[in-house]
Parts: structure tokens; C-alpha cells; sequence
């Protein structure tokens, strides 16, 4: 552990310089502190004696609030050298062979303001939920995982290597799914977070696949040896066919993640989670993290026009479609997550046009209202029902709506298709999954016959299941 | 300390890992503490790992190279400690003490806990020697408690023929195989055809009894009917990775590294990992995943131990080690659960996270373990594996991927039908018992601790490979001259 935190002061010592020194000591505190709180609350849990509410609200308060100062003192010691880029090396993590699996952070223009966001909205969301969730069972459980959530998007903010990036963006999966699948007695919940976990997992390949044939082109997984210069200006250091293929699949791991389609049916029923972990996850943070791992690899794209290509049609067709069923729904939060994932796909075709502030800049103001209604939705159904109550009817009946330009057939169509969420995941199911799975269904059922033959072709009779 | 005083001391823990056991089994078929035989035999167990622990401590402490002791015969000799017993070594007394500690008492009569113990020192026994005969006896020894306990099982039975017919054939091969290479020895200058068939045949046997594809049923029909400790003590120390590492791997001797038998049939192996993880998705009971999910780990052992670089075996190694202990901790929460509740079922919700959330979460903790959570040593393992084999083997490299993933899939498929859903009864809570808290823990720390400072395993495991492969170690002198230096004591 010494050395590793020798490691980590330095060659900031080396570079010479104060504001280095700052930054490294500032992003391990980034780091730190919700991972601490994570060991902190996790361990007395897993000993059967879990912190009390006051104290898990205060132990998680406290981390994202220390890693918020550091965010912004990192802020202004950047914003003192107009931003140019401090990579950190945190030394290496183990090495075999000419494989250096080193820890490198990158803060600069993108990363640093992102993380103050996403520490700041952590710990906005934690204060919410210590209300929200009072007396609760699994109370501890959904701190835990929003430190673990927290550390993990923090690991994939300041990520300087693929291979770090990726071991946020698994933490982020993993985080995810447990608070989808929170309310565990609830059937839908279990398969809600089955689905997500499903779909992230096959997502996972594209990055898994990127970070393999970044080791492969460039020797390492460091972003240094892909691009260079000052975030948004980057230039590609790699041939461009490398920079599509690697832009191509960090599209398809992005799509899992930020619900494109077809990859989008499981952020709906996502929702079955607690309204604190929806706001934080799909309405902000989570659905974003795509979109970021594409602006951090903005180079990447620049040099590979098919993946650009791919993002606008990609975004284009997301953002109809969730615009289009989004109407549709007859829940609030539904129709809350339909809404992210229009944005969600406006923002893919805003980095797929080559913009970089602007997206940046809808990230964070969509993330602010999205958390801020899916953190109202409850108690605005209430207002809502005393409203209707009040008034004897719906308030917003008659109103003057775009469809109304429509054609009624034309309505109709797309109600129907609207109602069956554009046979997106009929389509999927009945042209992927499915057949996947009758597949690998009868290779087990055959499986199985085979050991049965083996084991009892001059087995004893009536040699039944029994307890082992 | 002298170097001949450490390989003393080396050879007294030996004595005590493989003897400690033993005597065990003889107090406890002597009616030692009859009404508690565990007490006898985790104070054995204890013994050896502690000696274990002592003898990796020496081994480090030591000049790093190999110790042989007694006849050297086909390459090795009666007693061989180098960086792989030092490693394994612990790794299989953890095992092997987790799996007797977490045991339901109503199974572990003084006979059942007798087998435990006699394959536990047989199995330690395999991992201190090199000798090509004492490996083929030591085979027959950890197979026929396997075989005893599934056989008297209820419902065992086919399980039991199943096993049968594959180790039969796996010591034919092995036997025979054994023979012909000592015969016509591949380790020497000028081998003929009946060497090469005794390594086919010594390959073919290690495929057939790590459960390769098409040799891979025994593996899920042993865990469906044997008891849980029978199918993680037969399955999880890999002693046919070990043979192949000391047989197949001895080719090293003239700098030709992994013997060409064990490169073409990991092709198989490559496929199996895959094919493990796809089959374990559709599983339809918790034992079911398991067997599938240990077929699929034990083929990505294999798959890197035909490695061309010190980097794939080292992952190989990282891989041995992290799926063992996470499959063996997933296996006994299973068997925890079982001894509760009854067998479980992944079609449909259980709902048994009310009832026991702390087994919910040591179940979920060794299955993130499992499937290369960052964090945990499989990652390093995986991590280790994927980029050893980009070098040369890109399709492995992709092959490896796919079976994380469905491991992945099959994992919290089964975590969420296990223990979400409405819970089924309204009865006391199932707590974990304090011994099954002991032992769960002491396989989920080093899975967290080493995946965390991987350094120090990383480093000794790839000495261990270097030695293994001859790779000449590279050293900076004080000139900064580059100078090789050849490990390999042999």
C-alpha cells in the first residue's frame, strides 16, 4: 500500500510541478472517498451488523461531499492553466510479461467539470434518499450500492486508460441492475433487472473488444498513446481504420448503456427501482455514461466518419422512437424515461454531427431537470390527483397539440405503433433472443438425455432423485 | 537462514500438509470425538494449511528456484516444490477446509468426513510431487472417494457411472500414456512415435478429466448427484492442470515450452469455456449451473496453460486460483441454502433473499468474483489471459470474452431467480451459521485482496511460468547491461 501511494506522489514530484501535485493528491480523494465509504458501510453489513440510518446517510454524505470540494479545488487549480490536461499515474497495478496494467487518470477539461456534476448530483440524491427511504428495508443496501455506483463513475470520469474506464463502467453495470432489482419480492423488478443486466453484459462486449484492440494497435490501453492534445481539440495518433473499428464498438458498448434502440427496452421498466436510484441512474449519470466514453474518444470519431455516421442514425431513430411512445404511457415515470431516452438520442446525433460543448453542456442541464422531475414524480401525482380533484376533470384537455397536423389514419398508425413501443422488443425477442435461446435450450435438453444414457443404461432401477 | 536448512524445513511442511490429514482420518475412523467427527478433521485441515501457508513463506524466502527431493524419474522426481506448489498449495488446504467446515452435520458422518480427509492428502500429495508414476497413483487415490461418496448418494448412482466411465478412461490414457513417454522419454533428444503417442495419450486423459468438450458430461452430472464437498473436491484443485503443467509442460527442459499436444487440443478447450457459459444461461437448477460454470472455468485453465508465453500461464494460474475459490464459495452457499430449504430452482423466483441475506450477499460477492469484476482477481486473471493471447491467438482472445460474458449473464440469472421473488414462507430466518461465516469468509478475502495487490501473485506465479517454459529471465546489472539468466534448474 506504501509503495502504491508512492507510486502515486511520484511522478507528479518528478514533473515539477505544484498544480500536478495538487491535481494527483485532489483525484485520489476523488477516488477515496466514496470507495471508503463503500468498505465502511459494506463491512459492518456483511457481518450482520449494519450501520444506523443517521450514520450510512451521513458516512455516504460525507464521501461525495469530500470528493465535491476536491472537485472544484481541482477545477480552480485547472482552470489556472487553462485547462491543459494533467494525466496521473497511480502506478502500476500489476505487470507480467510486457503487459503493464498501469493506473492512469486523465483531469482536464471534460473530466474535471463532470465530476464535480456527477459527485455534486451523487450527493444531492443521497440526502434525498436518507428521507425517502426511512425505515426501509434494505436501506443500508441501497447506500451501499450508490457509493459503489458513485466510485464507479468517478473511476470512468477520470479515466486516462480503456482499461480503467472499464473497470468504472463495470461498477456502474453492477450498481444498476442490484437497484433495479432493489425491491427484490417484486417479480417485475427481478426481470426488469435481469433484462438490464442482459443488455449491458452484451453491450460490454463492444468495450471489452475496444480496450482488446487498443492493446493490440497501440501496445496499451492508455488514451495518451490514442489521442493527443487539449480536450475538445484531440488529434487521433492511431490509422483511421483502427479509430473506426475502435469508434464502432465503443458505439455499440455506449448503446447499451444509454438505451439506444434497439437496445432500449429495458430503461422503462428500470423504473421499478426506488425513485432516488431512477433519478440518479436513468434520468442523469447512468444514461449519460455512453455519451461520455464517446466524448472522451472524441478523437476517435473525428477520424472515423462511419461511426459518426452510425451515432446520428443511431440517435435520429431512438429519439423519434422514444418521442413517439413516450406519448403514449400511461405512467409518469415511463413516460420519464422514454423522455431521457429521446435526449439521450438527440445528444448520440449531437456527437455524431462533431459537437462537442454542446452535448457536454445537454448532459448536464438534461441530467438536472430529469433527476429533478423523477425525484417530483411522486408527490407531483399527488398535486396532480388534488388538481383534477379540484378542477372536476383534466386540466390539460383540448389543448392545441403538434399531432393534431397529422392525418387521423396517420394517428392512429403511429398510436399503434406507439402503444406497442415501435415492436422494438417484439423484434428483438423474436429475432435474437428467441431463437438463441430454443437453441441453447435444446443443446442442454440434449445435454442431458446424453448423461442420462450414460449414467443409467445399466443403472439400477429406480435409482431416483434424491438429496445429495 | 541456509538454503539447506529452508529445503529441510520445505520437506517437514510437506510431511505435515500430506500427514496432518491422514491422521485425521485415522482418529476419526477410530471413533475419535464421535459425535463431532468435524472437530478431528478441521483441526487436520487447519494444520495443513498453516504448514502450507509456512511452506509458500519458505519458498519465497528461499533462492526462488525448484527443490527436488527423492528418484527423479520422467522428468520429476518424488518430492517437487517450486513456485507452483507454493502457490497451490494454500489455495487447496483453503478449499478443502471451507468445504468441511460449511458441511451440513447430518452429512458428515465419521465415513463421509473420513473421505473428505483422504482425498484432501491425496490431493495434497499430487501438488508436492512431479513423478509421472506417483501422478498416475495419486489420480487413482483422488478418484475413488469421488466415486464411493456419489455412489452412495441417493440418486447418485448415474451420476456415479457417468464419473466412472470417464476417469476409467482418463487412467487408461493416463496410465498408458505415462508409460510410453517414460519409455521413449519427449524430454530427450530424438523422440519417436511412441513418445508422441504417450503425450497424445497423457493430453487426451487431462481433456477427458477436466471435463474438455466432448469429454465434459461427468462434470454437471457429478455436481446434479454427488454431495456438493464430493463434486468441489474432485473438481476445484484441477489435477489434471497440475499434471499438465508437470507433464505436458516438461517439455520446457529443451526450451521447446508447451508440448504440441496440449497447443492443438486447447483449441478444445477454448470452445468448451464458451460453450460452459452458454450452456450454464439456460440452466434450469442451481447445481446445473454450477457443473456448467466449473466446465467453463476449467477449460479457460487449460486454454491458458497451452499458452506460448509466461503471461498466458500466469493467467492460467490467476484463473486456477480465483475460480476455485469464488466456484467453491458459490457452491457452498448452494449447499447452505440446499441444507435449508431444499433444491433449488432457477425457472422461477425463490424469493430466498428474506431468508438468508447474508448467504444472498456472500452469493452474489463470489459470483461478481467469478466473472471478472474489477477489483477481484479474475479480472487480473482474465485481463492476464486476453492479453497473453493477443500476441498470437486473437480468437482466443475473443473466446475468452464470450465466456465471461455468459458466465456473467448465468451468474446474476441465477443470483436474481435464487434469491428475488416473493418470499415463499413466513417462518424464522435462516441465519448464517458461525462456522459458514469462518469459512465463506476465508475464501472471500483473498479473492478481494489479491484482485486488489495482484503484484506479489502476479510476480511469483510468473517466475513460476518463466522456470516452466525456460524463458530466460531477463536482469538489468548495475551497468544496465541486459544479462540472461536461465531459471530452469533442470
Amino acid at each position: 500500500m506504501n509503495e502504491f501511494l508512492a507510486l502515486s506522489l511520484a511522478p507528479p514530484a518528478l514533473a515539477g510541478g505544484t498544480a500536478h501535485d495538487a491535481v494527483a493528491l485532489l483525484v485520489i480523494m476523488q477516488l477515496a472517498a466514496p470507495a471508503a465509504t463503500l468498505v465502511a458501510i459494506g463491512l459492518p453489513a456483511l457481518f450482520g451488523r449494519p450501520l444506523s440510518e443517521r450514520a450510512t446517510t451521513r458516512l455516504v454524505g460525507s464521501g461525495f461531499g469530500v470528493g465535491f470540494i476536491a472537485g472544484l479545488a481541482m477545477l480552480a487549480v485547472l482552470a489556472t492553466r487553462r485547462f491543459a490536461p494533467e494525466v496521473v499515474h497511480l502506478g502500476s497495478w500489476f505487470s507480467a510479461g510486457h503487459h503493464d496494467a498501469t493506473i492512469e487518470l486523465v483531469a482536464d477539461g471534460l473530466s474535471v467539470p463532470y465530476v464535480c456534476f456527477s459527485t455534486g448530483l451523487c450527493a444531492l440524491v443521497n440526502a434525498f434518499a436518507g428521507k425517502y427511504l426511512h425505515r426501509e428495508p434494505g436501506f443500508t443496501r441501497f447506500f451501499l450500492l450508490l457509493a459503489l455506483f458513485g466510485t464507479g463513475m468517478n473511476l470512468m470520469v477520470l479515466a486516462g486508460s480503456i482499461d480503467v474506464l472499464f473497470a468504472g463502467w463495470e461498477f456502474l453495470g453492477i450498481s444498476s441492475t442490484l437497484l433495479i432489482g432493489f425491491f427484490h419480492e417484486r417479480t417485475n423488478a427481478v426481470k426488469a433487472a435481469l433484462r438490464a443486466f442482459t443488455t449491458y453484459r452484451i453491450c460490454d462486449v463492444g468495450l471489452l473488444a475496444a480496450a482488446v484492440l487498443v492493446h493490440r494497435a497501440v501496445g496499451s490501453g492508455d488514451f495518451e498513446r490514442l489521442f493527443a492534445g487539449t480536450w475538445p481539440n484531440g488529434e487521433c495518433l492511431v490509422p483511421a481504420t483502427t479509430a473506426t473499428v475502435v469508434s464502432l464498438l465503443l458505439v455499440f458498448a455506449a448503446m447499451g448503456k444509454s438505451a439506444q434502440v434497439p437496445f432500449s427496452n429495458w430503461l422503462p421498466r428500470a423504473m421499478e427501482g426506488p425513485t432516488p436510484s431512477s433519478a440518479i441512474f436513468y434520468g442523469a449519470l447512468s444514461i449519460h455514461a455512453g455519451a461520455y466514453v464517446l466524448l472522451r474518444c472524441e478523437s476517435l470519431l473525428d477520424a472515423a466518419p462511419l461511426a459518426r455516421a452510425a451515432l446520428l442514425v443511431i440517435g435520429i431513430g431512438t429519439a423519434l422512437h422514444a418521442a413517439t411512445v413516450g406519448r403514449v404511457q400511461t405512467d409518469l415515470k415511463s413516460m420519464l424515461a422514454y423522455a431521457s431516452m429521446t435526449q439521450a438520442g438527440i445528444i448520440f446525433a449531437e456527437i455524431g454531427l462533431g459537437w462537442r460543448i454542446v452535448p457536454l453542456v445537454h448532459i448536464v442541464s438534461h441530467a438536472i431537470l430529469r433527476s429533478l422531475q423523477i425525484l417530483r414524480s411522486p408527490s407531483a401525482l399527488h398535486d396532480r390527483h388534488e388538481l383534477e380533484a379540484a378542477l372536476g376533470g383534466h386540466p390539460g384537455a383540448g389543448e392545441w397539440s403538434l399531432r393534431n397536423l397529422l392525418p387521423m389514419s396517420v394517428q392512429r398508425a403511429l398510436y399503434r405503433v406507439a402503444l406497442e413501443r415501435g415492436f422494438e422488443e417484439m423484434a428483438v425477442m423474436r429475432v435474437f433472443v428467441g431463437p438463441a435461446w430454443r437453441l441453447l435450450e435444446r443443446i442442454a435438453a440434449a445435454e442431458r438425455a446424453w448423461t442420462a444414457w450414460l449414467g443409467e443404461k445399466r443403472g439400477a432401477a429406480g435409482d431416483g432423485a434424491g438429496r445429495r | 537462514m541456509t538454503i539447506e536448512s529452508a529445503h529441510t524445513q520445505m520437506l517437514v511442511m510437506i510431511a505435515a500438509i500430506v500427514v496432518a490429514p491422514l491422521a485425521a482420518a485415522a482418529a476419526v475412523s477410530l471413533g475419535v470425538m464421535r459425535a463431532s467427527p468435524r472437530t478431528p478433521a478441521a483441526v487436520g485441515l487447519a494444520v495443513s494449511l498453516v504448514a502450507s501457508l509456512g511452506l509458500s513463506w519458505l519458498w519465497h524466502t528461499a533462492d526462488g528456484a525448484a527443490y527436488e527431493y527423492g528418484e527423479r524419474l520422467g522428468g520429476g522426481s518424488l518430492i517437487h516444490i517450486d513456485g507452483i506448489t507454493a502457490a497451490f498449495m494454500p489455495y487447496v488446504a483453503i478449499v478443502e477446509l471451507a468445504i468441511l467446515l460449511v458441511a451440513p452435520k447430518r452429512f458428515l458422518d465419521a465415513a463421509a468426513t473420513t473421505r473428505i480427509l483422504l482425498g484432501a492428502a491425496a490431493t495434497f500429495a499430487i501438488f508436492s510431487t512431479a513423478h509421472p508414476l506417483v501422478l498416475v497413483l495419486l489420480w487413482i487415490a483422488t478418484a475413488l472417494p469421488t466415486w464411493i461418496s456419489t455412489r452412495g448418494t441417493p440418486g447418485g448412482r448415474p451420476a456415479a457411472r457417468v464419473f466412472a466411465i470417464a476417469m476409467l478412461t482418463s487412467l487408461v490414457c493416463v496410465s498408458l500414456g505415462t508409460l510410453l513417454m517414460l519409455v521413449d522419454p519427449p524430454w530427450e533428444r530424438g523422440c519417436g512415435v511412441v513418445g508422441n503417442a504417450g503425450g497424445w495419450l497423457v493430453a487426451l486423459a487431462v481433456l477427458v478429466r477436466k471435463g474438455i468438450v466432448p469429454f465434459h458430461s461427468w462434470y454437471p452430472a457429478l455436481f446434479s448427484g454427488a454431495p456438493m464437498s464430493t463434486a468441489l473436491a474432485a473438481t476445484m484443485p484441477q489435477i489434471a492442470a497440475y499434471t499438465a503443467v508437470r507433464l505436458l509442460i516438461g517439455h520446457a527442459d529443451h526450451g521447446e515450452g508447451v508440448a504440441v499436444e496440449l497447443v492443438a487440443l486447447s483449441q478444445l478447450a477454448l470452445v468448451t469455456a464458451a460453450y460452459g457459459g452458454a450452456l450454464a444461461v439456460v440452466q434450469r437448477d442451481l447445481r446445473g449451473l454450477i457443473g456448467t460454470l466449473a466446465m467453463s472455468q476449467s477449460a479457460l485453465v487449460l486454454a491458458g496453460l497451452a499458452g506460448k508465453l509466461p503471461m498466458e500461464l500466469n493467467g492460467a494460474f490467476c484463473i486456477w486460483i480465483s475460480s476455485g475459490l469464488a466456484l467453491t464459495g458459490i457452491g457452498l452457499v448452494a449447499w447452505a441454502l440446499e441444507s435449508r430449504a431444499g433444491p433449488l430452482s432457477l425457472e422461477t423466483p425463490q424469493g430466498r433473499f428474506r431468508d438468508s441475506p447474508t448467504l444472498a450477499a456472500l452469493f452474489l460477492l463470489f459470483g461478481l468474483a467469478s466473472i471478472g469484476l474489477p477489483g477481484t482477481l479474475s479480472f487480473v486473471a482474465d485481463d492476464l489471459i486476453v492479453s497473453g493471447s493477443l500476441d498470437d491467438r486473437l480468437h482466443a482472445g475473443l473466446l475468452v470474452i464470450a465466456s465471461t460474458v455468459l458466465s456473467g449473464i448465468a451468474i446474476m440469472r441465477a443470483w436474481f431467480m435464487i434469491f428475488g421473488g416473493p418470499a415463499a414462507v413466513d417462518g424464522p430466518r435462516h441465519l448464517i451459521l458461525p462456522r459458514e461465516r469462518v469459512a465463506l469468509t476465508a475464501l472471500l478475502v483473498p479473492l478481494f485482496v489479491l484482485g486488489m495487490f495482484p503484484s506479489p501473485l502476479v510476480r511469483s506465479l510468473e517466475r513460476a511460468a518463466e522456470q516452466l517454459l525456460g524463458v530466460p529471465e531477463v536482469k538489468l546489472q548495475s551497468g544496465g547491461h541486459e544479462t540472461e539468466k536461465n531459471e530452469s534448474n533442470r
